[in-house]
């Protein structure tokens, strides 16, 4: 009994240390553990929500979109090449107490080419440097590209224009860990600079990450986030009203009731995600998408505004055409997609099709997520245009693999920004020679456009071949633009500073508890 | 008794070897590539896909591949995660192991304790008050499923009272929900069946014989009749815990408990195939283990058992 007793004091001592340490740590849902917590292998969702608070690059974005300078104090483009010079910013240092020097700036860029190291999204936005094809070969481990000119200036060379290269949230990473914590070291350090720390993970349970008191710039007001691992929407919603989390990730499961909860409306942030979201019509499969004024037809079959109330609960927003706010070149004046079920009719009788008589039957899938919206569209276009179409829902890697290799006819589908610049999305979605490009839809000038955007230095040059570009889109309908979905969170009145963007939340170097 | 023992854990090797067979046939009919999976959006780079095919041995025909996988159990290596870069799998199931056994014999512990005592009480008191109420509540605990249970207890006792938290574990007060809703299924069930053996018990010749001699209730029961339900009781435990075991994927993904249950469901979502076979072993040597004890138990309540197992 004595000793029932003693271990019971030992828990609640336990207890009480527990609750004095969390006292300043923000309490935060993710819906999984990280896949990983470097900045090489980095590919997923929950792993970005840690690291972009303990790593830096050479700039970040505020919540609104703008860019600002981080480990490069600035830059100029390399005159006459392809390429920048960067001058970066002096007296900072990792974690490790080390100085961030232009020797970690090239050790992590050739981490992301390196055969060996697995590398994530990052990989991406090293592949125009000079020589990346050579340090992925395995043939040298220098890449050619990177002059390293003094301790804070280096200039990066590419192979063809990349104008965007200083905001890719590529994080530079301390050249020195792996000799001195040896290959394993990300499990108990962290190697960056930013304002955060890595403190602990237990898998399954939470990961937690330390103010860093040596931070160079603005330190935290708060001790740490701890990022707790609630894969089930419903208990971190209760938890969250219990006061077990201080900030709520909203969960699809629970939208419905949050959004209508009246007494949660002053703790609750609601803003579009950076995520574009079309209707697919593929005219490589299925021959009648060829026609403009097919695919305008069922483009004016959508009731968008029905759509963010009836599936939504208004946790969702217009989308006019690809860009979405909150991103660089977006513009908020473009025409606004119609709904207009008399006017798609007609159309779709000039184009040949009267009633939807002559139309081939057609599938329109996606995977489960999307399966109440597929219902809607397949009525919708049954009863509006004579259309016959086909739910199919399909697992998502292997539905993936086929709208990749352009064998899906009708589908709807998004895609999520990965750097604040219209670009991701200009690019990515719609060029004819991008791999993402999943509709088919392919049009010369669409594509002038953008190649012109690619190498245009200047922003509001380039943002406007961006406008132009979308406007080609728009014009020829090559996808159906749906609505953007909303982020939403729930922030305790007593938390500042802890804000949600259309890219996750902001750094937590902001948030204060009260 | 040793040699039963023994005999009994050499019977383990050709189930789970079945197991074994079963888990990776299933999980390469699943649809859903691992590779594809991995690579996400990036399923165009055949590059990349090759490379990942190669690095976890996908790319060599399925008789290898299952035959490499044997081998490896066989030294208790499982594999890497899919889903967790460069993490065997035995790592990612080291703080599992640790809480799914603990909340399983807790809430058995729970449920027999509680499940025996309602239903001797309501024995005893056969057709009274007492009885009709205790038959009341173990239809409620029976019928109604344990996630309504669930939400309904964090809503009283988490959120209107503030009494315990919701989720998570650690802490005692963090175990109090999980088990007690863990256990409410199961101790309605080995209620009812006490009540019924007791029953049966009680209208035996030597109960009789008992009283006659004149031995207080309390003994009649407790040595006489108890210890004669005891056998077919035993019995059920097997089929309770295994109840239990599934029982943890629910209670375990609604009170956010970071054991092998939730971990199962998290992997299969995944698609993390070695963390979820490796779980769907532990799950069924540990079914199996636990039906041993229940023989072995046999053996020490009942002699007459112990004769027949030839145990002296």
């Amino acid at each position: 009994m004595r000793v029932l007793a003693k271990a019971f004091a030992g828990f609640l001592m336990l207890a009480a240390v527990a609750t004095a340490a969390d006292a300043k740590t923000l309490r935060i849902n993710v819906t999984g553990d990280p896949a990983m917590l470097d900045p090489i292998t980095y590919s997923e969702l929950v792993a970005g929500r840690v690291l972009r608070n303990v790593y830096e690059g050479f700039t970040d974005f505020t919540p609104d979109g703008k860019i600002v300078n981080v480990l490069a104090e600035s830059w100029t483009a390399l005159p006459g090449e392809h390429g920048f010079r960067f001058n970066l910013r002096k007296n900072v240092k990792f974690h490790s107490g080390r100085a961030f020097t232009a020797k970690d700036v090239k050790y992590t860029l050739e981490q992301l080419a390196a055969p060996d190291t697995k590398a994530g999204i990052g990989a991406g936005y090293v592949a125009r440097i000079v020589g990346i094809e050579d340090v992925k070969s395995g043939k040298t481990k220098e890449l050619s590209g990177v002059k390293i000119v003094d301790d804070h200036t280096i200039e990066i060379r590419f192979t063809k224009p990349d104008v965007l290269f200083p905001i890719y949230p590529i994080w530079f990473m301390d050249s020195g860990i792996v000799a001195d914590k040896g290959a394993d070291w990300v499990r108990t350090v962290s190697a960056g600079t930013g304002p955060f720390k890595f403190k602990e993970w237990r898998r399954g349970a939470f990961v937690e990450i330390d103010a860093n008191k040596e931070y160079w710039g603005n330190k935290a007001k708060i001790d740490g986030v701890r990022f707790l691992v609630i894969p089930n929407g419903d208990t971190a919603l209760a938890q969250y009203e219990a006061g077990e989390l201080d900030v709520l990730d909203v969960q699809e499961s629970t939208i419905r009731r949050v959004m209508r909860d009246a007494s949660k409306e002053k703790e609750r942030q609601v803003v579009p995600r950076a995520q574009s979201r079309f209707l697919a019509m593929n005219p490589q499969v299925y021959a009648p998408f060829k026609d403009k004024r097919v695919r305008e037809a069922i483009s004016l079959t959508i009731n968008r505004d029905g759509m963010i109330r009836g599936f939504y609960d208004n946790a969702a927003f217009q989308l006019h055409g690809i860009t979405t706010p909150g991103v660089a070149g977006y513009f908020n004046d473009l025409p606004k997609p119609k709904y207009d079920p008399e006017a798609a009719k007609k159309l779709l009788a000039e184009a040949g099709f009267p009633g939807g008589r002559g139309l081939p039957p057609i599938d329109i899938s996606s995977t489960a997520v999307f399966k109440d919206e597929l219902t809607y569209y397949a009525n919708e276009l049954n009863r509006t245009l004579g259309m016959q179409v086909n739910v199919n829902v399909v697992e998502r890697a292997t539905f993936i693999r086929a709208m990749n290799a352009g064998e899906v006819a009708f589908f709807p589908w998004g895609w999520t920004s990965g750097y604040p610049d219209a670009m991701y999305y200009l690019e990515q979605m719609w060029h004819s020679k991008s791999p993402y490009n999943r509709g088919r839809w392919f049009n010369a000038k669409y594509d002038a456009l953008i190649d012109e955007a690619t190498a245009t230095v200047d922003d509001a040059k380039r943002f406007q071949l961006y406008r132009q570009a979308e406007m080609v889109y728009i014009d020829d309908v090559g996808a159906a633009p749906l609505p953007m979905v909303a982020s939403i969170a729930l922030v305790k009145p007593n938390v500042t500073g802890a804000r949600a963007t259309p890219f996750g939340f902001d750094r937590f170097v902001f948030a204060e508890i009260k | 008794m040793l040699r039963f023992v023994a005999w009994r854990l050499a019977g383990l090797v050709p189930v789970l070897g079945i197991v074994l067979v079963a888990t990776f046939l299933a999980t390469y009919a699943l649809p859903g590539d691992p590779v594809l999976v991995m690579l996400s959006d990036h399923s165009s780079n055949v590059e990349m896909a090759n490379r990942l095919r190669a690095e976890y041995g996908l790319d060599q025909p399925l008789w290898k591949q299952f035959f490499n996988y044997i081998a490896g159990v066989a030294v208790g290596d499982f594999g890497m995660s899919y889903r967790y870069v460069r993490i065997p799998v035995v790592e990612v199931l080291s703080d599992g192991i640790k809480i799914s056994p603990i909340l399983a014999l807790a809430a058995l512990a729970a449920a027999a304790s509680i499940g025996v005592g309602a239903g001797i009480l309501a024995a005893i008191k056969r057709n009274s008050g007492i009885d009709t109420a205790i038959i009341l509540i173990l239809v409620a605990g029976l019928s109604i499923p344990n996630f309504a249970f669930a939400t309904f207890f964090v809503y009283l006792f988490s959120i209107k009272l503030g009494a315990l938290p919701v989720a998570g574990w650690g802490r005692i007060d963090q175990a109090i929900l999980p088990v007690a809703i863990l256990a409410i299924p199961s101790a309605a069930y080995i209620a009812r069946l006490t009540r019924t053996f007791m029953l049966e018990v009680l209208g035996q010749d030597y109960i009789r014989t008992a009283r006659a001699k004149g031995l207080a209730e309390r003994v009649v029961i407790a040595r006489h009749a108890l210890r004669n339900i005891l056998v077919p009781l035993l019995t059920s435990m097997g089929i309770i815990f295994g109840g239990l075991i599934s029982g943890t994927f629910v209670v375990e993904t609604i009170f956010n408990i970071p054991g092998l249950g939730r971990l199962a469901i998290d992997s299969v979502f995944a698609r993390d195939y070695p963390v979820a076979m490796a779980i769907v072993m532990l799950f069924t040597a540990f079914f199996v283990l636990i039906n041993l004890a229940v023989d072995v138990a046999y053996a020490i309540i009942d002699p007459r058992i112990r004769q027949r197992m030839g145990v002296k």
